[in-house]
């Protein structure tokens, strides 16, 4: 998910978290209309409902802007955000959140999306695929599609090395490949 | 996967409201001049509790209470401009201007008092003023700092932006 515009888009990001650092009241609009769709569209992955979603939507914002203030690294908006949204639903799904790192393995190269690459594959039986796939799985498969955050902002948000988020991608991409094969949703 | 629409919990709309109160400048003004007013006032009735040499126990006990209430004021306002409403760094420095301002007029009156009564209580009053001006200014003088620092930084990034 490297591009050139990755340094730009950097200082973009920075040069708006420092205006709502200053108080620019425009500047959270900006934040608010760019943010608001990816922040919730991942949030609805995790919960799989959409009420719950919003809940979680509006305590993200709220934790948000309550906290850009202080926010020590303005050039990491992103991953602080999406870190922020990350706690406010781990904190509602704890239940549901069940770490999967025993077989964890580090891998260097991201195999190719056999999952759905090479294949038609109807939207919204991915969508309802992806439901029934567990948390940690969806959260992964959502933030690496999002095409929001690199793989070392993902790593960083979800505390793991690069290898491992790799590792974890390519195992949710298996998953939702059975799911998908499952419903006869190939083309 | 649609988003929400219209005013439905989490969608754009009802998120952009709920902005506009958590911004709200008026709100956080309010929680700066509660913190100033109830520290000014806290500062006047401990200056009398501690500097008349005799007092009835019932006026030391409504003393006491006062101060509690007002030391209530003061944390109340502090964990509110901490927790619910942070100031900005354009807020901090209007609120930081405020303070300055509130003070030194505070520390006039207390200076008046001194002047006209020399009471004890007037002197711990000019005593605590003293004190609050001086956490006023280094506030402003912070404030400032990081306020430049920042609209530094902005100009560095517009600037960076502009030429690509």
């Amino acid at each position: 998910m490297s591009t050139n515009s990755e340094p730009i888009e950097a200082l973009a990001d920075e040069l708006l978290a420092i205006r709502c650092q200053l108080g620019e009241r425009a500047a959270f609009d900006v934040l608010i209309a760019r943010w608001h769709e990816p922040v919730w569209r991942y949030l609805r992955r995790l919960a799989n409902n959409d009420d719950v979603a919003g809940d979680l939507s509006q305590d993200t914002w709220i934790r948000v802007l309550r906290g850009i203030g202080a926010l020590r690294e303005p050039g990491k908006l992103r991953p602080w955000l999406f870190g922020i949204a990350r706690r406010v639903a781990m904190d509602r799904l704890r239940f549901e959140y069940v770490r999967r790192g025993a077989d964890d393995v580090e891998i260097d190269e991201l195999p190719a999306d056999d999952a759905t690459q090479d294949l038609e594959v109807d939207l919204a039986a991915i969508d309802t695929a992806l439901a029934v796939l567990p948390v940690s799985e969806r959260e992964m498969l959502t933030l690496f599609y999002l095409r929001e955050l690199s793989l070392a902002e993902i790593a960083a948000l979800l505390a793991m090395p690069v290898g491992t988020v790799k590792s974890r991608l390519y195992r949710a991409r298996l998953e939702l490949r059975r799911a998908l094969e499952t419903r006869g949703a190939f083309t | 996967m649609n988003t929400p629409t219209n005013m439905q919990t989490g969608s754009l709309e009802y998120i952009r409201r709920l902005a506009q109160g958590e911004l709200s400048i008026k709100a956080r003004i309010g929680y700066v001049s509660l913190l100033l007013v109830a520290a000014a006032m806290t500062a006047v009735v401990l200056s009398l509790w501690l500097t008349e040499p005799v007092l009835p126990a019932r006026t030391q006990a409504a003393f006491g209470v006062m101060s509690l209430i007002g030391g209530a004021w003061v944390s109340f306002a502090l964990w509110a401009l901490t927790a619910r409403r942070p100031l900005f760094a354009r807020d901090a420095v209007i609120a930081g201007t405020l303070a300055v301002v509130f003070t030194s007029v505070f520390v006039a009156g207390a200076l008046g008092a001194v002047i006209v009564s020399g009471a004890a209580a007037a002197f711990g009053a000019l005593g605590t003023g003293v004190v609050m001006l001086g956490i006023a200014v280094w506030n402003l003088v912070s404030a400032s700092r990081r306020h430049a620092a920042l609209a530094a930084r902005r100009r560095e990034l517009e600037s960076a932006l502009r030429t690509g």
